[in-house]
């Protein structure tokens, strides 16, 4: 006898009317709800998401089979990827049967559940399913566990690993009731092929067939019933993220992370920035109920981890509920304004959602807002930093006519001496200005001189990149500045750019596209690299030991991780690692314009990262940036005095291990 | 030469002022005479001619009324230079004096140069010399910049100067500014406390300093970040900008959030124990040294000597 | 009601000066303008007592100086001016006090000003004169160093900032003239849309020719950095020596303390 099952064995060809009329009003549910979230979404304003649909649906598709963003997580993510691919697996196995029952063999009279194929097909179904119980438990048994740890958890939150552990049992119940009922007896090479079903059957198996057959009945109808519910729910649980997941990831931005979109700010009756979630973009808004309150942002966010009052996750969920209940409230209430300062830009929420939420564009529309709009800044501090960018184009308040002063004696070609600069260094304004960044500046130019390159400056025609303010939501100064520094570039004739500033890398490299400036913008540490590798640099290495932090621009917006530290390696660096790195690595408490804000809330973000620095015994810390650099030196002093580590630029370390000097 | 000086009368008491604008006057070596708007029990301790008004009739505060004294006196005495000091008083009335007089003003005099006066610029970074083209002069002195020395004394022959029946005066009273935070930005001395003070407990022996200096106590970040002094009283660009006449670093490094907040100061005195911190880049003197040592014992001398 | 805002545009104070090739004023290169912090509080004195009053007044902002000046202008009218006049004086820096006053009240003569705010000195000259000898050359009423102003309409009370934590309490029948002080308000951020708005709003360009009738009362004959800061005097040594030297140097420094 060929492999195979009778499919409506049981309950007969009479069920499938009642089959689908349930079925149909799950869909009508679904389809529904579907509807609601897409109203909801559309409050929000136009924004380019869906343009060149194929790549995104492609990319999406990887991604989402692929389970890559999930699998961020390590436990959790490996828990939900298994569930994902076994209700997968699930899913098209269901299908299948639906196909053959109600398409194929009534209208064709073929088969194709049959023979090896079924055989194959069963094992798989039956396996995936056990995969499906056993992580579904395993999630259960952590939110139980979380409860412990002070997570508190809502029906809500226990609803929808619940509800797929009630279908996946009563289908195996099913399954096993059947089986019991017949082959079990009459067919026990083909029960082989379902073991967990078999399983079942032989716990079953002392009933009698009429009890049976009963039992199987009922459950049955339940599978269905909760099948079906599970459908109709999902616009109105967090099984919403089933749909708005792979929109929001779909729609996801395919510009480079961190940018920010150039307002047009001669714009006739614009406004500027987002006061309500009717003035977010439908991304926006859609990404709220993508959101699935995984609180992986939250363990990520250095505002919140340091007391401050910003939690990303609630600053999405807000966004959400005023889509819903009044798009046209005050966000900057509901969310409120401590924590849209608070945020230090560092992406690790974005970098780590699952879910595809962009959160720290959507605080720039907020601080936007209430820049251009209200004239409202975080405190009078930031207001004179600003002002300060404004009159001198440096937020510290030194004369532009000193911008140059660093380099007095160093006898670099400055633009607009008629030299025509093929390498130009942007110096920014802390190595401008600030005395320790100074250091680092001067370290850089005695490497590029070791190496034979000669670069050049902007002198006093540089101005701050523009950065912090636009951070802080400040878009007109930015652009101000962006366009003083566009022409400069570009009358210096310069071919490339490097910077000792991630900050002011990516803003010339990245942002300053969008205002005409092309140029290709190299940071240092990934030149010195560079030079090291390709031999051009004559270091005499010296074994020390070192951790690198990681700066968040660097790192999870440029992309930057691996450069630094094999330049530190050819030092003769022994790296340690601090648990938090990489991409993965913690803020230091200065991005998002915070480097000119007072911290006043909560504990300090930079004393916390110092700590954690302190905490690898080694007796230097590196980085790239200079507000990295002062962040650490101040969190190190006030965690611990003079005691180690102490902190330096990868430029300095570098520089110290050139023989003969510069 | 002939030198009008002028007394500021406050609150029913005679300002010192005026002894800084006799010193003045004999630096000119001009003759002397001085307008007293007052009260005749209390006259300045001065060996010459005091032209007296009384305060009961032409008030403490009246621009027009007292524009028309200065002037009247002025011309009855021949005056070439008429002297006022760089105060709330002197800075109100001495334009209208001027344009009364057809003179010319020179405001906060702090020195004679060869062919005029100098004169503080640019937030007292740059200085002017300033040559008066008219035949009279009206200067404000800025004050403390020609100090009193043993010019008091004597008794003055009085004159006495008609206060003429003017409109209602504008002074409606004084009242005090009342508890407020510390304005460091317009404190002419202040003495800052930064993390090599080492602890809150030793915060008192460095308010001790700024008030034998007459000044406010001031703070880097990290002081105020520790808690040992609230924000109000912080210096940097995080927290105040100040420009002081002195500032008194005692244990700042120099963060340069700090030197921007403190760089407009007009003289800088650090006292830290490392030579090479870079507050030594933007202080007049450093002094290298323990300042839980220097500092109570500075601030001995200083009390000593009042 | 009409109010006039005179405000300077002067360079930032931050600034490392240099003389001019005459030696009589600083040299701008390398400078950064701004619009003088302390007719910033004047500017936004105006505005809140426009916003007291229902928008009724009408607030118009004036500044003497070369095209740079426009700068400031128009910060004062994205702050909320209504219109700008501009007397435009590529040779401002050399005029005096007198003279600037002087082409001002030349200009505001006969306009109907019933209110005059400006700062109470400037940044650069600080000869704290302006505004007085605006006053007097109009025949207006003045006070100066305000640090709270209030207005009804009709007569305007000023609290004047005096030396000691006390202030005076003036009350000035409009017309009137008042010098601000800092610490007055708190000047506000200009909103982009206010930004955009300014750049629509009336300027009018006036040549200072027609209004200078006086010649200069003073002149400078130098201008120099005063001789200090060179590199910094560093003084170590025994504790004896140290308290010594730094008592001596405090009590110079230290202003003699006013009774």
């Amino acid at each position: 006898m060929d492999a195979t099952r009778e499919i409506y064995w049981n309950v007969g060809r009479g069920a499938i009317g009642p089959m689908y009329a349930v079925a149909l009003v799950a869909l009508a549910l679904l389809g529904w709800g579907g509807w609601r979230l897409l109203a909801t979404w559309r409050k929000g304003r136009p924004v380019a998401r869906l343009d060149r649909l194929p790549a995104r649906l492609a990319a999406a598709l990887r991604d989402l089979v692929g389970q890559g963003r999930v699998l961020r997580g390590r436990g959790v993510g490996r828990l939900h990827a298994a569930l994902f691919w076994s209700f997968l697996v699930l899913f098209l196995g269901t299908l299948l049967v639906m196909l053959q029952a109600d398409l194929t063999e009534p209208l064709l009279g073929w088969r194709f559940l049959q023979g090896g194929f079924y055989l194959g097909y069963s094992l798989v179904l039956d396996l995936a399913g056990l995969v499906a119980v056993v992580a579904l438990a395993a999630l259960l048994v952590r939110r139980a566990l979380l409860a412990r740890r002070g997570v508190a958890s809502t029906p809500a939150d226990w609803l929808p690993a619940s509800l797929l552990l009630a279908i996946l049992l009563t289908g195996f119940m099913v399954e096993g009731t059947r089986m019991a009922a017949t082959e079990l007896s009459g067919a026990p090479t083909l029960a082989r092929w379902s073991p967990v079903g078999l399983a079942a059957a032989a716990l079953l198996a002392p009933l009698g067939e009429g009890d049976l057959r009963a039992l199987h009945g009922a459950l049955w109808w339940g599978h269905l019933v909760l099948a079906a519910g599970f459908i109709a729910v999902i616009p109105f649980t967090r099984l919403r993220h089933l749909i708005a997941v792979p929109a929001s990831v779909v729609a996801a931005s395919q510009r480079p992370r961190g940018q920010l979109t150039t307002l047009d700010l001669e714009a006739e009756g614009a406004t500027f920035g987002a006061s309500t979630a009717a003035e977010l973009a439908w991304k926006d808004l859609l990404d709220a109920d993508a959101c699935t309150d995984c609180r992986r942002c939250e363990e990520r966010c250095p505002a919140h981890t340091t007391g401050k009052p910003l939690s990303p996750r609630r600053l999405v969920q807000t966004i959400g509920h005023a889509a819903r209940t009044d798009p046209a409230a005050s966000l900057v209430d509901a969310v409120g304004k401590d924590a849209i300062w608070s945020c230090t830009s560092c992406y690790a929420c974005e970098d780590v959602c699952p879910a595809g939420v962009e959160h720290p564009g959507k605080i720039v529309e907020l601080r936007r807002h209430l820049t251009l709009m209200e004239g409202d800044l975080p405190g009078d501090e930031v207001r004179t930093a600003a002002e300060q960018v404004e009159v001198n184009g440096n937020p510290l308040g030194y004369p532009p006519g000193d911008r140059a002063a660093w380099a007095e004696g160093l006898d670099l070609p400055v633009a607009g001496d008629g030299t025509r600069l093929d390498l130009l260094y942007f110096a920014g304004c802390y190595a401008s200005y600030d005395r320790r960044s100074r250091e680092v500046a001067r370290a850089f130019v005695k490497i590029c001189r070791a190496a034979g390159l000669e670069v050049g400056i902007l002198g006093t025609a540089e101005r701050c990149c523009g950065e912090p303010v636009r951070r802080l939501g400040n878009e007109y100064l930015y652009q101000a500045l962006a366009r003083e520094n566009v022409e400069a570039i570009k009358a210096s004739g310069a071919a490339r750019v490097v910077t000792t500033c991630p900050h002011c890398q990516a803003t010339l490299g990245r942002d300053y596209r969008d205002l005409g400036l092309d140029l290709p913008v190299e940071h240092h540490t990934e030149l010195i690299a560079r030079l090291v590798a390709g031999g051009r640099l004559p270091l005499a290495a010296a074994p020390f030991t070192a951790t690198f932090h990681d700066p968040c621009t660097l790192a999870r917006q440029l992309g930057v991780v691996e450069p630094p530290r094999a330049a530190l390696r050819a030092a003769g660096a022994t790296v340690i690692e601090m648990p938090r790195h990489g991409r993965d690595g913690f803020c230091c408490g200065a991005g998002g314009g915070r480097i000119l804000a007072e911290e006043r809330l909560g504990a300090r973000i930079n004393v916390a990262r110092a700590e954690e620095a302190r905490g690898t015994g080694a007796p230097l810390v590196v980085s790239g940036c200079p507000f990295c650099l002062a962040m650490l030196e101040d969190g190190i002093k006030a965690g611990g005095g003079d005691s180690p580590p102490r902190a330096r630029d990868l430029a300095e370390v570098v520089a110290d291990r050139i023989g003969g000097g510069a | 030469m002939k030198a009008l000086l002028v007394c500021e009368y406050r609150e029913g008491k005679l300002q010192d002022g005026i002894y800084e604008a006799i010193a003045f006057a004999g630096r000119l070596g001009a003759g002397r005479s001085v307008l007293l708007i007052g009260r005749e029990t209390e006259l300045p301790r001065f060996d010459g001619k005091v032209i007296f008004a009384d305060v009961a009739e032409a008030g403490e505060y009246h621009p027009a009324l007292h524009r028309d004294l200065v002037a009247e006196a002025a011309r009855r005495e021949g005056a070439d230079v008429v002297v006022l000091l760089h105060t709330s008083y002197g800075w109100d009335l001495a334009p209208r004096v001027a344009a009364a007089l057809g003179a010319t003003q020179v405001s906060e005099v702090v020195g004679l140069a060869e062919g005029g006066y100098e004169v503080p610029a640019c937030t007292s970074k740059m200085r002017r010399v300033v040559r008066p083209r008219t035949p009279v002069t009206v200067v404000t002195l800025q004050p403390g910049a020609f100090p009193a020395g043993d010019e008091r004394g004597g008794v003055p022959c009085l004159e006495r100067l008609e206060v003429p029946k003017a409109a209602g005066a504008p002074l409606m009273g004084y009242e005090a500014s009342g508890p407020k935070p510390v304005d460091l930005g317009r404190a002419e001395v202040i003495v800052s406390a930064g993390r090599g003070v080492g602890k809150k407990e030793n915060l008192p022996t460095i308010a001790a300093l700024a008030k034998a200096l007459g000044g406010e106590l001031g703070a880097s970040r990290p002081v105020v970040d520790a808690g040992w002094l609230d924000h109000g009283r912080q210096v940097g660009t995080t927290g105040q900008t100040v420009a002081p006449r002195l500032y008194v670093a005692c244990g700042i490094s120099g963060a340069v959030q700090h030197l921007a907040g403190m760089k407009r100061a007009e003289f800088v005195v650090a006292i830290n124990k490392d030579r090479e911190a870079p507050i030594g880049e933007v202080a007049d003197v450093l002094v290298v040294g323990d300042l839980h040592q220097i500092v109570p014992a500075v601030t001995a001398r200083l009390e000593e000597t009042r | 009601m009409k109010i006039l805002v005179c405000v300077k545009q002067v360079p930032d104070t931050g600034a490392r000066f240099r003389p001019n090739p005459a030696g009589t004023w600083y040299a701008e290169a390398d400078l950064a303008f701004r619009m003088n912090e302390y007719d910033e509080h004047a500017v936004e004195e105006a505005i809140r007592l426009k916003e007291k009053l229902g928008g009724a007044p009408e607030l118009t902002v004036l500044s003497v100086g070369p095209a740079r000046v426009v700068e400031a202008l128009r910060k004062a009218l994205a702050m909320g001016c209504d219109r700008a006049v501009h007397v435009d004086d590529p040779a401002a820096a050399d005029r005096d006090p007198w003279q600037v006053a002087s082409v001002i009240a030349a200009w505001a003569r006969g306009k109907g000003f019933d209110l005059v705010l400006t700062g109470m000195q400037s940044a650069d000259r600080g000869s704290a004169q302006v505004g007085v000898l605006v006053a007097e050359r109009l025949g207006l009423a003045s006070a100066t160093t305000a640090v709270a102003f209030e207005c009804d309409g009709q007569a305007a009370t000023v609290r004047r900032e005096l030396e000691g934590g006390t202030r005076g309490v003036v009350r000035l029948p409009l017309p009137a003239l008042v010098t601000c002080q800092l610490g007055l308000n708190v000047p506000r951020y200009p909103t982009l849309p206010n930004i955009m708005k300014a750049k629509k709003k009336p300027l009018e360009v006036v040549p200072v020719a027609g209004l200078l009738d006086e010649a200069p009362r003073a002149e400078t004959l130098r201008f120099y950095e005063p001789p200090r800061r060179q590199g910094g005097r560093v003084i170590e040594g025994p504790l004896d020596r140290l308290v010594e030297e730094l008592t001596a140097i405090l009590k110079e420094r230290a202003l003699p303390a006013r009774s």
